[in-house]
């Protein structure tokens, strides 16, 4: 069944074989919406779930957002017009400081395989540039990353920095990153901690739902 | 007990015996140092006075520890790198970006910057074999000659270094490679190749994987002859790095890491163990639990930092189930949640528990897991120091 191997080759990061599989289903009548919604997005939950259990790891997570990558390519230009209910706008950054993304990155890439808008403001991000990327962007999540001990810090500022501007209960703040806990998170008044990025796209649906 | 040199005290837990007590390690190695900015406040409370710290490591901006320091904490490893690289130094060799960075590239064409303000140390922006490359790219590379530079040929220093530390100050003696190159065939695999590139190459193109960790390889094994040839036959410690393990799972897969790495890992390690009988000192961050056999089988001897903080990687549990095979070098303080943020007191029960957990039966070097951060406070510091001296007795 093509929408059988269509998820199979996402899950398995086969990108070539996903894209055939995609066009032998678009070529089948199978609506693009329809394709998005109800075969890409779950089979990057369950990539997902499969590293959060501890199954896939970081090289098979990046194969498959890389096939999912390369089947949006194919359907964005088929989805121009077309209301999407996109999942939500997230901007995501590594707080100042902070220069690792590989991790940020991977949040990016399975929010994108969720369904969400992504802005991606990079790394060493200040609280002033959040700020500003709220005013812009208005994004339902602002999503921080923090890789070491020492900007730890940094994230409480960000939300310091949301609520002095009047922002802040505009948007829902999630934190991330190996030194951070979910005591952690709620000690600064963040309102959700995703443990991995596998289940950052799991943890931002609870968030607006 | 009679009370043992440093350096017996550190052989005698390198071999699985008891000593007098726990030996401490405070700069022996490049994961066992500290940020410069912990160590500038270090020193006054120490009681020291103030000078110009040299760098143990430039990217790290970790610190070179003076002998006074080494002399009032009680460290009792000494590494053979000898560094005269000071700030000033580190603002020659770099360029000032307009975006408010400082930055430069290494030997290996490795694109690094550091925040000028407020920045802790330098991160990698440039990966010089990321995107789409081929064989022919590879050989044309301008892979580093690390015999170009006359500080890295200069082994009669290094040699007298090293015997000095053995028999005038009596501590045992730890060599790495320096700079970027400490790093291992992976590590520097995924430095050059860029992450994503490189995690992906690992499944789906392992034969560029393979040739690009091979090389790297080739490349360390080369400098460790030289060195070897030079100081194998005094030096207790060899160090190697490979950093396999995230917070709470292995960066890559078991399997990827037997397909792939491991035979590099291998030829490595037996090379060096061929050429020296100092032990081999492994360094790996993070969740690493199911593949310590591995690296047993490797010839890994001693494992770095321990990250008790990881998943699996409780002290505890880890001496039970590898304290047998491994000597465990770090562990000695979770630094993730208790060294920089606990009082004191956290620090000192933190110290007690894994003193407890690592020390029956040798086997066990005390130093923090990885570098003292530039925030940790002093007070924890010497917290700590003065919990070792008072519960780290056999």
């Amino acid at each position: 069944m093509a929408l059988e191997v269509l998820a199979d080759c996402i899950i398995t990061g086969d990108g070539p074989g996903a894209q055939i599989a995609l066009r032998d289903a678009l070529a089948a009548g199978a609506k693009p919406l329809t394709l998005l919604q109800d075969t890409l997005i779950p089979a990057m939950g369950v990539v997902g779930e499969k590293f959060g259990k501890g199954e896939y790891f970081i090289p098979e997570m990046l194969l498959a957002a890389r096939a999912m990558k390369g089947c949006m390519a194919i359907l964005e230009p088929l989805l121009v017009g077309i209301e999407t209910g996109s999942a939500g706008i997230v901007i995501v950054g590594s707080v100042k400081g902070d220069l690792h993304d590989i991790g940020k990155n991977i949040v990016v890439m399975m929010l994108k395989g969720a369904g969400f808008t992504v802005h991606d403001l990079g790394v060493d991000v200040s609280p002033e540039r959040f700020v500003a990327a709220v005013q812009e962007y208005h994004p339902q999540i602002v999503g921080l990353s923090c890789l070491i001990t020492t900007t730890m810090p940094m994230m409480a500022e960000v939300i310091h920095a949301l609520e002095s501007a009047g922002v802040r209960d505009q948007v829902k703040v999630m934190v991330g990153g190996a030194p951070v806990s979910q005591e952690y998170a709620e000690r600064i008044g963040a309102d959700a901690f995703a443990p991995n990025a596998g289940v950052a796209a799991v943890a931002a649906r609870d968030l607006l739902s | 007990m009679a009370i043992m040199t440093s350096r017996d005290r550190v052989l005698a837990s390198l071999d699985h015996r008891e000593p007098d007590r726990v030996p401490l390690d405070l700069g022996g190695t490049e994961n066992t140092s500290i940020h410069m900015k912990a160590y500038r406040r270090l020193r006054p409370r120490l009681g020291l006075a103030e000078i110009e710290p040299a760098y143990l490591d430039f990217v790290q901006q970790i610190a070179l520890i003076d002998d006074d320091v080494a002399e009032a904490i009680g460290s009792d490893v000494r590494s053979a790198s000898e560094s005269e690289l000071r700030w000033a130094d580190i603002e020659e060799m770099t360029t000032r970006t307009d975006d408010g960075y400082l930055a430069f590239h290494d030997e290996w064409g490795i694109g690094w910057r550091m925040p000028v303000d407020s920045g802790w140390y330098f991160d990698m922006f440039e990966h010089p074999l990321s995107g789409i490359i081929s064989a022919g790219d590879l050989d044309a590379y301008p892979w580093p000659d690390l015999f170009a530079s006359s500080v890295l040929l200069d082994f009669g220093n290094l040699r007298k270094r090293i015997t000095d530390i053995a028999g005038r100050e009596q501590r045992a003696v730890a060599l790495s490679q320096i700079g970027v190159t400490a790093g291992g065939p992976l590590e520097l695999f995924t430095w050059l190749r860029g992450f994503e590139d490189a995690y992906i190459d690992l499944i789906a193109d392992p034969l560029l994987a393979d040739r690009i960790i091979g090389r790297v390889a080739d490349i360390k094994m080369a400098y460790w002859e030289k060195l070897l040839d030079a100081v194998g036959d005094v030096v207790d410690v060899v160090i190697e790095s490979d950093d396999l393990g995230g917070q709470d799972q292995p960066l890559i897969s078991p399997d990827t890491y037997r397909r792939v790495v491991k035979p590099h890992h291998k030829r490595l390690y037996d090379f060096i163990h061929q050429r020296t009988r100092a032990k081999i000192f492994f360094h790996s961050c993070g969740a690493i639990r199911s593949m310590i056999p591995d690296l047993i089988e490797v010839g890994v001897d001693i494992l770095n930092p321990l990250q008790v903080s990881a998943a699996g990687m409780d002290s505890a549990e880890v001496k039970r189930d590898f304290g047998r095979d491994l000597v465990f070098w770090g562990g000695g303080v979770d630094t993730q949640h208790v060294l920089g943020s606990g009082s004191p007191r956290d620090v000192r029960e933190d110290v007690r528990r894994r003193l407890g957990d690592l020390m029956p039966g040798g086997g066990f070097v005390f130093a923090t897991v990885h570098n003292i951060q530039g925030n940790v406070p002093e007070e924890n510091l010497i917290a700590m120091w003065e919990t070792v001296r008072e519960y780290g007795k056999y």
